[in-house]
């Protein structure tokens, strides 16, 4: 009862910011944003649909997520904090907890006069064993969750059994005297699927863009196996990783016994099979499935579910319409396919 | 266990998750030779190659799309409108939704226990729901077959139950190649057995009993149909080899006829007698040998070939009223004759075969199209002018020395057409490509406007969706161009800021109740992208009717002078 009178005098403001990032306007907040016209921006984690634009920024994320940017071109400056180490401002106290999502991706917790805010940038949990792994508050009055597979279609399966899946698909294209590649994103699904391909020991090439930031995983004390980088010459024979837009334009072209594997959680759909003409489909996704994202939904019950990062808005609000749980839909932006 | 649904199911899965077709035909293959019984083999050709029944029964499961989806939303337990429905247009299949929700879903896990049915049950179910007449029993037949199957089983048993594709990029062709494959016969063989009897079950059992020869001609199992390919790929430089006809605006038909019996099939294969009791009257009224011959059905109403539009009033009509028979007759007028004196004829040229339909029609008073002698590429564009003069849609050139080649569309028959028309269109939705666009958007989804129209409250509708027309250049620069308008995306499609306009050319306008339009463009296609204009320009919804009018109103040139089709009466 004392939750609803403090309703009634607190007031959490949370606004889209355009089309990318939110903001806190009364604390001063701002969650991978882009913009200048905020005092404290956090950047959630290093894919380019969350880092800042603007190369003059500065920001606050964790220093494995400030490496990774610095990788991927981004000159401006990052105060890092840790996991659970709390920033004091004038109006609020922050706290990063693990995301699970990739390498240094952090979910934010603000704690105010107006409540809290929990705002998950991507998220996976189970987490992905190339992270830091996943840690959520206890309690949180606002909820401000991605929903990118928001559909009950997506479900995936254990991460041991897309990991055997994995090896397999490699193991048995070796065997069968073809290359096997692996379509997956540069940052964090490359490293993660490098990571599931260690123990079978094979040498590994990786596409430039992700090879450059396979050495902030070493740092950060995950196994990639035995790996180098894409060289056209001598790729044939080796486990090759690249990502879905490098293999429309030429990577390996040479090699012509390919076996192409797509791993997203978007190889749910049969037909990205055509669209890439890939042999196998293998939905491992580094984002949370929609029963998990229901289910945590539930475990944290909250104030109110803020869901961004989806066209199925309407289907998670109607599943948690049957929980009694208060949700709303903050604006729409177009995930990049990772 | 080669008896099991199952193992179908399993066949199909696997064939779907190989690429090279040699190998799909070889998983295929490996199936068909495994299988013990005859009818079992036939069952799983018949199911992989043609659907639930065979084509030429003129048996259906009529199960629709809703009757299913609203099924499978229940069994799972969910919301068809809220949940249902956002999951089909995501994965662009409602047979993949099933199976997803299926497999995800605890409610429906615990509904289902895999029985491992067989191909018979499978069989009679799909015969239940032939027989069953309302929804909600059709409904209780799903249900109940799918209470023993597994989610693989079931996407694949609505796949086959509603006669389409199984989407393995497995076709009847490869079906066909796979059964010549699993008994070592000749692939030829094998494609005009099936061509002949009309069943790839049957043609599966002949090759296994090594009894291909036995293989023959039935009347009343239609023959599939021989294609025309468009004039502009297809550059004719020996024009003297060909005659040319008039290409009529109405529907392809073959008619088989033997004593009493007079069956129409369409271009799809389903029999469609009833629906035009007096070309059947027409044809019993003239005491015919047994025939079969290829042709046109068009309505013709005095001396005047009429258009499309009004033989769709026609079409599908289980059995049409007296009124509407006197308001829109129709004609069967011949053009081919594919069997003649108790036998097939196929491999005839078509001069003999022609000289063969001449007779016929003078004996028996049939109309056959007018055939012309073409000497020069003047003469083809005077024929074609006249040909457009009469309301028709173009000319035919056929080779004189051409056999009836069955089901393929090559350069013995080319079309000259006319584009229909044109409409500035907005682009409203873009769809990802398959194959060798893929990582593209090559399909679109194109709008007209219904700003001002007080029927309707959205700004724009679909009108047609386009996939072709523009160069690699213009997709590539459209897709730049796209990823600043786009404001949603669902799985595969995105959903545009509605700001290119672009030139729609198409070949004809037909009413069509299911869209919200209640138009549909054939053949639409890109004819410019016009950078230079707005929505604002969009031609509209009102634009779209008074051409449809314009095409049923234009004046036609009588068939009493130059007609195009002789008929002795």
């Amino acid at each position: 009862m004392d939750r609803t009178v403090n309703d009634k005098m607190r007031h959490m403001n949370i606004t889209k910011a355009g089309y990318h990032g939110i903001l806190l306007p009364d604390l001063n907040i701002g969650f991978d944003y882009s913009g200048t016209g905020t005092q404290h921006t956090f950047i959630s984690h290093a894919h380019a649909d969350h880092m800042p634009r603007s190369q003059s920024s500065s920001v606050y994320c964790t220093p494995n997520t400030y490496k990774l940017m610095k990788r991927r071109g981004f000159n401006g400056e990052a105060i890092t904090l840790d996991f659970g180490e709390p920033l004091e401002t004038d109006e609020a106290r922050i706290t990063l907890y693990p995301a699970g999502h990739i390498l240094g991706s952090a979910m934010v917790f603000v704690e105010s006069d107006e409540g809290s805010v929990l705002y998950t940038g991507d998220y996976r949990t189970p987490p992905s064993p190339a992270s830091e792994g996943f840690e959520i508050p206890e309690q949180a009055d606002h909820f401000i969750t991605e929903a990118t597979f928001g559909l009950p279609i997506y479900k995936w399966d254990s991460h041991d059994k897309l990991s055997q899946e994995v090896r397999d698909f490699a193991s048995q294209t070796l065997a069968n005297d073809y290359t096997p590649v692996f379509l997956a994103y540069n940052l964090g699904k490359a490293q993660e699927v490098m990571h599931m391909l260690a123990p079978l020991g094979h040498p590994v090439q990786i596409h430039g863009a992700g090879y450059k930031m396979c050495d902030v995983y070493e740092q950060a004390g995950i196994d990639l196996g035995n790996y180098d980088s894409y060289n056209r010459e001598t790729c044939e024979g080796n486990i090759l990783i690249t990502t879905t837009s490098a293999i429309n334009n030429g990577f390996a072209s040479n090699v012509s016994k390919k076996r192409i594997a797509y791993c997203s959680g978007w190889a749910t759909r049969e037909a990205s099979r055509t669209q890439l003409t890939a042999h196998k489909l293998i939905p491992l996704s580094d984002h949370l499935d929609f029963f998990e994202l229901i289910r945590l939904c539930q475990e944290l019950d909250p104030e109110m579910v803020h869901i961004t990062h989806t066209p199925n808005a309407d289907v998670v609000r109607h599943y948690l319409d049957q929980r009694d749980i208060n949700s709303t839909f903050l604006d729409m932006e177009v995930e990049e396919d990772d | 266990m080669s008896d099991k649904f199952q193992q179908l199911a399993e066949t199909a899965q696997q064939i779907n998750e190989t690429r090279s077709t040699n190998s799909k035909i070889t998983i295929c293959a490996d199936y068909f030779s495994a299988i013990g019984k005859d009818e079992d083999l036939n069952r799983a050709a018949q199911f992989l190659g043609e659907g639930a029944f065979s084509s030429v029964s003129g048996k259906r499961a009529s199960v629709g799309s809703r009757t299913y989806s609203t099924c499978a939303a229940e069994f799972c337990e969910i919301d068809y409108e809220k949940v249902f429905k956002p999951c089909k247009t995501a994965l662009g299949s409602s047979s993949e939704a099933i199976e997803q929700l299926m497999n995800n879903i605890e409610v429906a896990c615990q509904k289902r226990e895999p029985a491992q049915l067989s191909l018979e049950k499978i069989e009679e179910t799909y015969q239940q729901l032939y027989r069953a007449s309302g929804r909600a029993d059709k409904q209780e037949i799903l249900r109940e077959t799918w209470k023993q199957m597994t989610p693989v089983e079931i996407k694949y048993f609505i796949r086959i139950m509603t006669q389409g594709s199984l989407r393995i990029g497995f076709e009847t062709r490869s079906v066909v190649s796979a059964i010549a494959e699993a008994f070592d016969k000749e692939v030829d063989d094998v494609r005009y057995a099936h061509m002949i009897t009309g069943s790839v079950g049957r043609t599966a059992v002949l090759c296994k009993n090594d009894n291909l020869d036995k293989a023959s001609f039935n009347l009343f199992h239609p023959l599939s149909f021989m294609l025309a390919s468009p004039i502009e790929n297809r550059a004719v430089e020996d024009l003297d080899e060909y005659v040319a006809e008039e290409k009529f605006d109405g529907m392809r038909a073959q008619a088989h006829i033997s004593g009493q019996q007079v069956e129409l099939y369409s271009r799809e294969l389903n029999e469609i007698t009833h629906s035009f009791p007096e070309i059947q009257q027409f044809f019993l009224k003239r005491d015919l040998p047994n025939l079969v011959l290829d042709g046109e059905i068009c309505v013709y109403k005095e001396d005047e070939i009429l258009p499309f539009q009004l033989l769709q009033k026609r079409m599908g009509r289980k059995k049409p009223s007296k009124e509407i028979i006197e308001k829109y007759p129709v004609l069967f007028v011949s053009y081919d004759l594919l069997y003649h004196d108790d036998r097939p004829i196929f491999d005839h040229t078509l001069s003999k075969r022609r000289e063969l339909l001449v007779e016929l029609s003078q004996q028996h008073s049939l109309p056959i199209t007018n055939q012309f002698e073409v000497s020069d590429h003047d003469h083809v564009d005077e024929l074609f002018e006249r040909a457009l003069a009469h309301g028709n849609e173009g000319l035919m050139l056929k080779k004189k020395g051409s056999t009836y080649e069955y089901g393929q569309r090559r350069k013995s028959w080319l079309k000259v057409k006319k584009p229909g028309g044109t409409l500035d269109t907005i682009l409203m939705y873009a769809h990802a490509g398959s194959g060798k666009r893929g990582g593209y958007y090559s399909d679109f989804t194109l709008g007209i406007s219904v700003k001002e129209d007080e029927r309707y409250e959205e700004e724009f509708i679909p009108i047609g969706k386009a996939y072709g027309g523009y160069t690699d250049e213009e997709m590539k620069r459209l897709n730049e161009r796209i990823k600043d308008l786009t404001v949603e995306k669902y799985g595969p499609t995105l959903g545009l800021i509605p700001e290119i306009v672009i030139e729609l050319e198409f070949d004809d306008i037909q009413v069509n109740k299911r869209t919200k339009a209640n138009y549909t463009l054939r053949l639409p296609r890109f004819k410019a992208i016009r950078w230079d204009l707005g929505p604002k320009d969009t031609d509209t919804l009102k634009d779209v009717e008074r051409m449809y009018q314009e095409k049923i109103d234009r004046d036609r040139l009588k068939q009493k002078e130059n007609p195009s089709f002789v008929f002795h009466q």
